[in-house]
């Protein structure tokens, strides 16, 4: 019964959220703070999470101080607060005792708050009248061998929560609407995915590439582990659904340029990158009845251009006319008007359908999107900055995506596998795992690159299917064969007959008259250094965040982990979403991923990044900014602090005062710790609220 | 001895017990061997990136691997006594390449300076100290090395204290304070009489 009634009273002042919100300010001067102490009455909850808190300090003691505390009306501990008995005993003593406030001591606010907040709210208080004091992670976990210090730093941090709790204001979450389209950033498998899934559930989805083809690394492997599917023969069906689906708007060679806004609104513009070739549509839009490009290739062939092709790891030629590779979406041909010489050829032979455009300049575009998902992936780290590999000092040294276009049919030398210094077939061939990878010396990335030894061993497979006679050397530390059918896999490859020797590499010297390599390295299991000549070395290079992914994520405000990859909000229970509402990560760029990995973080990234679309708002916590107009001065100093933008002067009652755009504040508090005139009240963490939480914690409990 | 019945030396010797005991493994050691070399041993992958960098393994069975593992399993004595301890030539070259920042060289240092607190060290060691005693130079200059210097167009002698003879008794007073000559002495005289 009683948390019916509390809905109803939710639901009818939900109406007048902004306004109850603009007078909290005024009716909670400074003057009348302690006035409104006296009549708090605060319950205290004491949690013993099991031993985790009470096996390092005195629970009992804790409790007998608390019921001293001013404004302290009840005082309870239980071994789990957070269970459903734990959250009863609050509702219950919320009603008995007529409690205004309720403090939990017990972990962090990040794990909890929200449980506590629905407690209270069950209780028939507004959830915003709740304050965590946090005993476990900044308490008993590091104060574990410390009984005394840890019970008296418990007593403070309930006497703090107390003093806080006592001036807690009522808050009413703020509702947006949120744009029913959203938009994906990098169409490699990861963002395809994505793409395909919100499309599918009926969002507009603008799926945005920098690269004049969708498709990304997945497109440039010949074989995918542990199945041996051909890659191109199960990514192209994904394309081709791509640039058909009707909701899918799909810009190639573009780049977010900015972003402006907050989830449900956020505004995106795009540079469309001068591409000097019009699209069938795009001809057809400007009156050239049957023109645009149709990939017929005819420019390409008059092109006199050569430039090397990036898509063939720069290993076959391209014109300056080029598309990548023969199953490109969209097919249409791409201008490099850094090469290109404007002789015109191409725009001669190009004839009636008047498809090449010269002087192309880069457009921009405005789209509107309620979420956004980053799908950005990876690169191959410089491997070259490991010199005792010599790679790019030896010829016969390659990587590993240098070797999966020479296996693969549509490569370069047709699928004819053959060392870069001679042409010639190789007999002997060693595969050096880790190469940059697991590496502290800050010249290498400290973390595993997650699918090298997997596809490594796909190489060695490859090898010996093609090359009967021809001996892969496996040099690896550890086969981490960790996924489904993966450790099967490594079986069957040994099985086969690749050696696997344990040990890392120490370097590569050249035989200058063959280019044979030498390479060098300790079979650990047999306890002796050993030398191999081999006739090729291949790199499983490590793999580091998309050279633009900084820019990228600074456009979305997200933020990235030490190593660069881009910081998901919660590394185990929230992998897709970001600490920036209404932006989701999509596969590799989060951090290394296989295939299957990357398609399942992608449809989670999608399913997350649609609920706010499908739900049409949402609710917005309610800490953000307030201006007390009377005392704003419209000196406007805030505005340019705000890192969010969501200040600004605005012209009200014939004087200039500040203006919070509510949805935009993230409640960070610079403008308000800022503000010389104290104008700015900050919801949940104003200012007398801070203060008698510093007056708690020095005057010790006196008042 | 007698249960062996007679088996000939080298078999006794590869029948021997060959377990890791706990009691073998000293924590104390690691951590002195990492205070003094300043490295972190104890973060050893066993890659082996050490052992094939160096150029005492092929010909020798010295193993900076295995050395690297008894410091972070700290099994004092068994490194301590390993006479392969003293193979290392400080190239440095594992210290360049090891994949996880130790300096296994260092790591190699501190083990000697604490088996030299044993008087665990070769003699050909200590005839170096006393080298560095009375000439300034571990390889003190040589005939051989004069003409081939003078051939190049160079001085005789290095402008070292081949050179400058005054600054012998210096470098004799950091080894007097140290009891670096006092100790080769004596332990020389105990090994060679």
């Amino acid at each position: 019964m009683a948390e019916r009634k509390t809905k109803k009273e939710t639901a009818s002042t939900k109406d007048t959220t902004a306004a109850v919100t603009k007078q909290a300010p005024a009716k909670a001067a400074i003057g009348e703070q302690p006035q409104k102490a006296k009549e708090a009455r605060v319950g205290v909850f004491i949690c013993h999470c099991g031993t985790n808190i009470a096996g390092s300090m005195d629970i009992n003691a804790v409790q007998d101080y608390a019921k001293t505390i001013p404004n302290v009306a009840y005082v309870d501990n239980y071994k789990y607060m957070c269970s459903m008995p734990g959250q009863a005993v609050i509702d219950k003593a919320i009603h008995e005792n007529k409690l205004t406030g309720v403090v939990v001591a017990a972990c962090s606010p990040r794990l909890h708050e929200p449980t506590f907040r629905t407690a209270t709210k069950e209780g028939g208080l507004n959830p915003f009248k709740f304050e965590m004091a946090n005993i476990r992670e900044q308490n008993s976990w590091v104060h574990m061998h410390d009984q005394e210090g840890a019970t008296d730093k418990a007593k403070d941090a309930v006497r703090i929560a107390v003093a806080k709790a006592s001036l807690l204001e009522d808050l009413f979450p703020k509702s947006v609407p949120v744009e029913k389209a959203a938009m994906v950033v990098g169409a490699g498998i990861a963002g395809m995915q994505a793409a395909l899934d919100l499309a599918n559930a009926g969002i507009k989805t603008y799926l945005i590439e920098k690269t004049p083809t969708i498709g990304g690394r997945m497109s440039q492997l010949d074989k995918t582990f542990p199945t041996l599917d051909c890659s191109q023969c199960i990514l192209t069906p994904k394309m081709v659904d791509v640039g058909r689906n009707e909701n899918i708007e799909l810009m190639t060679y573009s780049e977010v340029e900015s972003v402006e806004g907050y989830i449900g609104n956020f505004d995106v513009t795009i540079r469309k990158k001068a591409r000097g070739v019009l699209s069938v549509g795009e001809a057809e839009a400007m009156g050239i009845v049957g023109g645009g490009c149709n990939g017929c290739g005819d420019c390409e062939a008059v092109c006199p251009v050569v430039q090397p092709n990036t898509f063939e790891e720069g290993m076959k030629p391209r014109k300056a006319i080029y598309i990548q590779h023969p199953q490109v979406v969209p097919l249409l041909y791409t201008i490099d008007f850094e090469s290109c010489i404007k002789c015109e050829l191409c725009v001669k032979i190009c004839g009636e359908k008047k498809a090449i455009e010269l002087n192309k300049e880069d457009e921009f575009v405005k789209v509107k999107v309620g979420t956004a998902i980053l799908a950005t992936g990876y690169d191959i780290f410089p491997v070259e900055n490991k010199t005792e590999w010599g790679y790019k000092r030896y010829e016969n040294v390659i990587t590993s995506l240098e070797f999966e276009r020479l296996i693969c049919a549509s490569g370069p030398t047709g699928g004819h596998m053959v060392r870069p210094s001679d042409g010639v077939a190789p007999k002997r061939v060693a595969f050096l795992l880790c190469a940059g990878s697991r590496d502290n010396t800050g010249n290498g990335k400290p973390y595993c690159s997650r699918f090298c030894c997997m596809y490594s061993l796909k190489h060695a497979h490859q090898l010996i299917e093609k090359m009967p006679g021809v001996q892969p050397y496996i040099f690896y530390m550890d086969i981490r064969s960790f996924g489904k059918m993966y450790e099967e896999f490594y079986y069957r490859i040994q099985d086969e007959g690749a050696k696997f020797i344990r040990g890392r590499v120490s370097n590569i010297l050249e035989d200058p008259g063959s280019k044979n390599l030498m390479v060098f390295a300790d079979d650990t299991l047999l306890d002796r250094p050993m030398k191999l000549e081999v006739d090729l070395v291949v790199l499983a290079a490590a793999i580091q965040p998309a050279a633009d992914t900084n820019r990228t994520r600074k456009l979305f405000g997200v933020s990235c982990s030490m190593d660069g990859w881009l910081l998901e909000a919660h590394p185990k229970l929230n992998p897709c979403g970001t600490t920036t509402a209404g932006v989701f990560l999509a596969g590799a760029c989060q951090a290394p991923k296989d295939i299957p990995d990357t398609v399942a973080s992608a449809e989670g990234a999608a399913s997350a990044a649609s609920i706010p679309i499908h739900v049409g708002h949402v609710e917005l916590e309610p800490y953000f900014a307030v201006c007390i107009e009377e005392k704003c001065a419209g000196c406007g100093m805030c505005v340019n602090l705000c890192p969010y933008t969501a200040l600004a002067l605005i012209e009200k009652d014939g004087r200039k005062v500040m203006q919070v755009t509510e949805a935009k504040c993230k409640g960070c508090g610079t403008c308000g710790g800022f503000c010389p005139g104290g104008a700015i009240w900050m919801n949940h963490f104003a200012t007398p609220q801070i203060i008698a939480q510093i007056d708690a914690f020095l005057l010790g409990g006196e008042q | 001895m007698a249960r062996i019945k007679g088996y000939p030396e080298a078999l006794e010797a590869k029948l021997r017990d060959r377990y890791v005991y706990g009691e073998d493994t000293n924590g104390k050691f690691t951590e002195t061997v990492e205070k003094i070399s300043m490295s972190i041993p104890h973060m050893c992958y066993q890659c082996g990136t050490c052992t094939a960098s160096c150029p005492s393994a092929p010909r020798s069975s010295y193993r900076i691997r295995k050395f690297v593992r008894r410091v972070a399993l700290g099994l004092e004595t068994e490194a301590l006594t390993d006479p392969d301890l003293w193979l290392c030539t400080t190239c440095y070259s594992c210290t360049d390449r090891c994949p996880r920042d130790i300096a296994p060289t260092d790591v190699i240092m501190a083990m000697r300076n604490l088996a030299f607190k044993r008087d665990i060290i070769p003699v050909n060691f200590l005839k170096t100290v006393q080298a560095i005693y009375t000439t300034g130079h571990g390889v003190p200059n040589n005939d051989v090395n004069r003409a081939a210097r003078v051939k190049l167009g160079m001085d005789a002698d290095p402008p070292t204290t081949h050179t400058y003879k005054e600054f012998i008794p210096g470098i004799q007073k950091i080894l007097d304070y140290y009891k670096l000559k006092a100790n080769a002495d004596r332990i020389v005289k105990e090994r060679e009489g």
